[in-house]
């Protein structure tokens, strides 16, 4: 039944069957406006960023030149921003296989029906849904210098030597990953129980029948069937590790941290060259660097996991 | 198997319990030491043994905000930026949500792919040009400005489409046979079955956006646009050995987002394991 006659007129009906020209317009003006939109504001921002690369544009200089490769030469000598590469690229090595990892294992303890199941949930997914800035201004007191800082006063208590977390660059930075995991730990819990959750119980009894343990359940049923899910989380986890930026900035900023240029990332690298000093085209080679690398890191991941499985 | 349970169980028990216990205790600490913190005097914050409960209550870290920085203006700023945008978010979702489940057009599966391949690029990324687009239509510093790049989220289109997709077809075709135009359907039917998953993205949305510090931090420049995390940031930096005054402005910041959170804890799991909370 496609066509139903109704006093005298005849109704398009049923999916799938051929539109009338007011079910044609109906449609096109529900989803125009926001098709017009997401062309505006993602598509052709991208695009432009892209062409963007290539040039020297810089909002205080009325001249425009096309610079062929300039800009990517310019970034291989450009000490600030191999620094911020080689930092970025230790938050994704560091943050993605921790968060992965601890994700997984919280998960799966909850999963083995403990009780107050939701309110250990609730707890870890607290930081997650909590705004970056409270959270790493939070964080920023308790790394502070001296007696200040909660963290260093725990040490204390320990009997073991301070630390200089925000004068060491090395140790800053990981201070930083710390508040990133910390951040999003929450997330991968969540995502990683909803998939365990998807589990059809029987494949674990029938584990169970067959003798195995729970361990073995969970290395031979539970993870090969969350590899689509865990795949996923490694995939946000990486591009948020490799996009970082708030916690980075708010740390590196204020009066009680000499460390700013050190622990700088591929964001606030962005962000400084081109909203501190207006070089926008330089600003988008970097983003050209940071687009290209992510799709990259995707691409790997999931050959990677299609490898393994197959 | 069934009976008492073995002591070795219990013990398994007991220990996971512990496990789980002391590790979601760390994750929420930094928040439980900053709420007492925010309620202290300002000569019991650093001491030499710090103590977790303020020995004498007080309200003038909270009370002393609005002297030294407006940020009742920060706060409606945000509220306004963070509404318009889930506004416009459920409006939109809930449309195109709608065409894509439900109608079989030439481009469809191409417009949809475009709406959802966007999902993996982050703002960061193409955050030179949109300013630049901002800057062209004279919206630096201005709301306009601060919400317009928030207006669309391809997650939350995903998830509409994917719930509408369960909505029966006999329905919607029993309402056209009886007469009602596309809208109508749209109207009376989709709109109030959608009110759930609707509710769900609208949540997320709202958290995400009052929570954006990014896009804020370049578009708004001048004090009376700032929104709640700008204003925070610029008032630590300030004011960076003022403990109390700066704890206490981090909990009026997260204290909104706490509230909806333990107040639809389901709906923005569910609905945050789905998007993300990414747009």
């Amino acid at each position: 039944m496609n066509v139903a006659v109704v006093k005298g007129k005849r109704v398009a009906v049923g999916v799938g069957s051929r539109l009338t020209r007011s079910q044609i317009a109906f449609l096109w003006s529900m989803v125009m406006p926001v098709i017009v939109l997401f062309i505006i504001i993602r598509v052709i921002p991208v695009l432009v960023v892209l062409l963007m690369s290539f040039t020297n544009y810089n909002m205080n200089r009325p001249l425009v030149r096309f610079l062929p490769y300039q800009n990517f030469l310019r970034l291989f000598g450009d000490p600030n921003f191999m620094t911020a590469f080689v930092n970025s690229t230790e938050f994704v090595l560091v943050a993605v296989p921790v968060e992965i990892l601890l994700g997984l294992a919280f998960a799966i303890y909850l999963h083995r029906k403990v009780r107050f199941e939701s309110v250990y949930e609730t707890l870890y997914f607290l930081p997650y849904i909590v705004p970056m800035v409270p959270a790493a201004i939070i964080w920023k007191w308790i790394y502070a210098p001296g007696t200040y800082g909660l963290a260093n006063y725990l040490l204390d208590q320990m009997g073991l030597p301070r630390v200089g977390w925000m004068s060491t660059p090395q140790i800053s930075l990981l201070a930083v990953i710390g508040i990133h995991v910390w951040k999003q730990l929450g997330f991968f819990v969540i995502v990683f129980l909803v998939g365990l959750k998807n589990i059809p119980a029987s494949f674990r009894e029938a584990a169970v029948v067959d003798g195995a343990t729970l361990w073995q359940v969970t290395r031979n049923v539970d993870l090969p069937l969350l590899k689509p899910v865990i795949l996923f989380g490694v995939v946000m986890a990486t591009i948020w590790a490799w996009s970082a930026f708030t916690e980075v900035y708010i740390i590196s900023q204020g009066t009680d941290i000499s460390t700013g240029a050190e622990i700088q990332v591929m964001v606030t690298r962005i962000y400084a060259e081109g909203f501190l000093y207006f070089n926008m085209g330089y600003a988008s080679a970097i983003s050209f660097v940071l687009f290209i690398v992510s799709l990259m890191l995707v691409a790997v991941q999931f050959r990677l996991f299609r490898v393994e499985s197959a | 198997m069934i009976g008492y349970p073995s002591a070795k169980r219990i013990w398994a028990r007991v220990g996971l319990h512990l496990f789980l216990g002391l590790s979601s205790f760390l994750m929420v600490a930094p928040f439980i030491w900053v709420f007492f913190t925010s309620f202290k005097r300002s000569n019991e914050i650093v001491t030499e043994t710090p103590q977790l409960l303020p020995a004498v209550w007080t309200l003038e870290n909270y009370l002393k905000l609005p002297k030294v920085a407006p940020f009742v203006r920060f706060f409606l700023n945000s509220i306004v930026v963070s509404g318009v945008s889930t506004f416009c978010i459920a409006l939109g979702s809930a449309a195109c949500g709608y065409v894509f489940a439900k109608y079989r057009f030439r481009g469809r599966d191409f417009l949809f792919f475009l709406v959802i391949s966007t999902i993996l690029i982050p703002l960061q990324t193409y955050i030179v040009p949109l300013y630049l687009l901002t800057w062209k239509l004279g919206w630096i510093n201005s709301y306009q400005g601060l919400i317009f790049p928030l207006i669309i989220m391809s997650s939350g289109i995903f998830f509409l489409r994917q719930n509408i997709m369960g909505i029966p077809d006999e329905l919607i075709d029993a309402a056209r046979v009886d007469g009602a135009s596309e809208w109508r359907v749209f109207l009376s039917i989709i709109l109030p079955l959608s009110l759930s998953p609707i509710a769900a993205i609208s949540i997320v949305n709202w958290v995400y956006t009052w929570s954006l510090f990014i896009w804020p931090l370049i578009v708004a420049n001048s004090t009376e646009m700032f929104t709640m995390e700008l204003g925070l940031m610029y008032f630590q930096r300030e004011y960076a050995v003022d403990y109390g005054g700066i704890m206490a402005a981090c909990m009026i910041t997260l204290l909104p987002v706490l509230v909806v959170f333990l107040a639809f804890r389901t709906r923005i799991i569910e609905g945050v394991a789905f998007t993300g909370m990414k747009h």
